[in-house]
């Protein structure tokens, strides 16, 4: 039966890194209707490495605690280190969510790649 | 202990105590088939218990106890009414594939009967259903054929709650010839369901949208002879619904139809204010929130609105959180991710039947609870609109 865990609940209710970064080094934007998902993601890169990531969200439960996770765990990674992070990775940390939110909660794993291109497109 | 506030009485109700007081002996001392009647004194308590539960039930819906058949529930009725009227007209009337009318925003318990007998070769037109959540009589006229056979129209949607004009519709179908049948799932018991002033010839109805028991219905058939038999057994039910007795369901479910058709003046006029006071403070405290579909007519018990910018998802959950049990759309539905299928039905685009929760009220739910849901929703939608 998919349903939710506690960890995941928790991380919902109180979710991390909620916010902007002013003059962000990389934002990544994604809209879709159809699942009722809008979501900016913003990343700051010093030295080669993020410093901080935050995020504004409207979107499913899946979604806003597997962003929360995510923008712990970016602080301290290299570029190649964040691209490696994937929904396997994150699933983990919430101690596994639901297989049919997979593809909602994949949104945070796409909007960090167009951030990290976004990032990669100015300093080129 | 923890506060819980039940407001998701269109997906079940607990059962009344009354209710179960009434069925208890039926489960161990009074254990007969009400078959054995004939030779068996205890079988004559089971079918004794059985008959009056019919009288009770005729009683709420103004029918002739034999024209209530006990089934297993509204899916069961609403499977056999659509199967056993389409297959027999269709081969003892026209000689060929019949045709049956319905809407787009039924229960999937119609929806899917009609996909199933459209694919044996059936024809079934799904009439559209505009913003209001109401069907209009006369596109139920425009889709009627000389082949029509049944018209099944629910008489109110489970989900937004907006009652059909039912007479109006079985008019429709009997000057075309057919037959007409509501699912009354949602109103038994919460409105008046009166059979002939519906003009209906088969009904649905389950025992646990009403404080009964889950697993116990009825089909109303006015004439026998107009339907197959769909679970095919014994004698039982006058050879139409084979399968031995459910007696304490049966049971139960005539104390709540009892229990229902005596409370229903108090209840109709008490849920009306309480949900009316609910959505009048909710749209003071939150913005943007719209209500689907029409507003007055719609049972007393339902509220379904949309908040825009708020996926249900998560504000069901959080709203869990707090102790309150609601629903995004059909409890039949709730694993799938998918947008309710009424909500598009009656216009709304996807975003927005994500954006919507349906708040069922029921026997059990006092003022208190209404005040508690209409201070923690506002600021949970607070909390989400806090993260966009």
């Amino acid at each position: 039966m998919d349903k939710y865990s506690r960890v995941t609940i928790r991380e919902f209710m109180s979710p991390s890194n909620i916010g902007y970064i002013d003059d962000p080094s990389g934002t990544g934007h994604i809209t879709d209707n159809a699942d009722a998902v809008e979501l900016t993601l913003f990343i700051r890169v010093d030295t080669g490495r993020i410093t901080d990531a935050k995020y504004r969200i409207a979107g499913c439960t899946a979604l806003i605690a597997t962003l929360s996770v995510l923008s712990k765990e970016l602080p301290g990674k290299t570029i190649d280190e964040a691209l490696a992070l994937d929904m396997q990775y994150l699933s983990g940390l919430l101690e596994g969510l639901p297989e049919s939110k997979w593809r909602c909660a994949g949104y945070a794993v796409q909007a960090l790649h167009l951030a990290i291109e976004d990032y990669q497109n100015k300093t080129s | 202990m923890e506060r819980i506030v039940y407001l998701d009485n269109a997906a079940t109700t607990p059962v009344d105590s009354a209710v179960l007081d009434e069925m208890k002996p039926f489960f161990t001392e009074r254990f007969a088939n009400p078959m054995t009647y004939m030779h068996s004194s205890e079988g004559d308590v089971a079918h004794t218990a059985v008959e009056e539960a019919r009288v009770r039930v005729a009683s709420l819906i103004g029918s002739k106890p034999e024209q209530v058949v006990f089934t297993c529930g509204g899916t069961e009725s609403d499977n056999w009414v659509l199967k056993g009227t389409v297959e027999r007209a269709s081969r003892e009337r026209l000689h060929k594939p019949g045709h049956l009318v319905t809407a787009e925003f039924e229960h999937h318990a119609i929806l899917h009967s009609a996909l199933a007998l459209q694919r044996q070769g059936y024809e079934v037109t799904f009439v559209k259903v505009g913003r209001s959540g109401i069907v209009d009589p006369d596109d139920v006229r425009c889709a009627m054929r000389p082949t029509t056979v049944l018209v099944s129209i629910m008489h109110a949607n489970n989900e937004i709650g907006t009652i059909q004009p039912i007479a109006d519709i079985a008019r429709v179908a009997h000057e075309h010839g057919a037959l007409m049948h509501t699912d009354a799932v949602q109103t038994t018991a919460h409105i008046p369901v009166d059979v002939d002033a519906l003009g209906v010839d088969f009904l649905s109805i389950s025992a646990h949208k009403f404080n009964g028991p889950k697993g116990v219905g009825i089909l109303f058939v006015r004439d026998h002879t107009a339907v197959y038999p769909f679970i095919d057994g014994g004698g039982q039910e006058w050879g139409l619904r084979g399968s031995t007795h459910n007696v304490p369901g049966i049971v139960g479910l005539g104390k709540a139809a009892q229990l229902g058709g005596e409370r229903l003046p108090g209840e109709l006029k008490r849920l009306t204010m309480l949900r009316n006071t609910l959505l009048d403070k909710l749209s003071v405290r939150i913005d943007r929130i719209v209500v689907n579909g029409d507003m007055k007519q719609r049972v007393p018990q339902n509220l379904n609105f949309r908040i825009e910018g708020i996926d249900n998802e998560p504000l069901l959950l959080a709203m869990n959180e707090s102790g309150i049990i609601a629903a995004g759309g059909s409890a039949c539905n709730a694993q799938e991710t998918l947008a309710s299928h009424v909500l598009t039905s009656i216009g709304c685009d996807l975003k927005e039947a994500k954006s919507s929760i349906r708040l069922s009220l029921g026997y059990a739910t006092t003022e208190k609870d209404v005040d508690y849901a209409a201070d923690v929703i506002p600021n949970l939608v607070k909390f989400l609109r806090s993260m966009a």
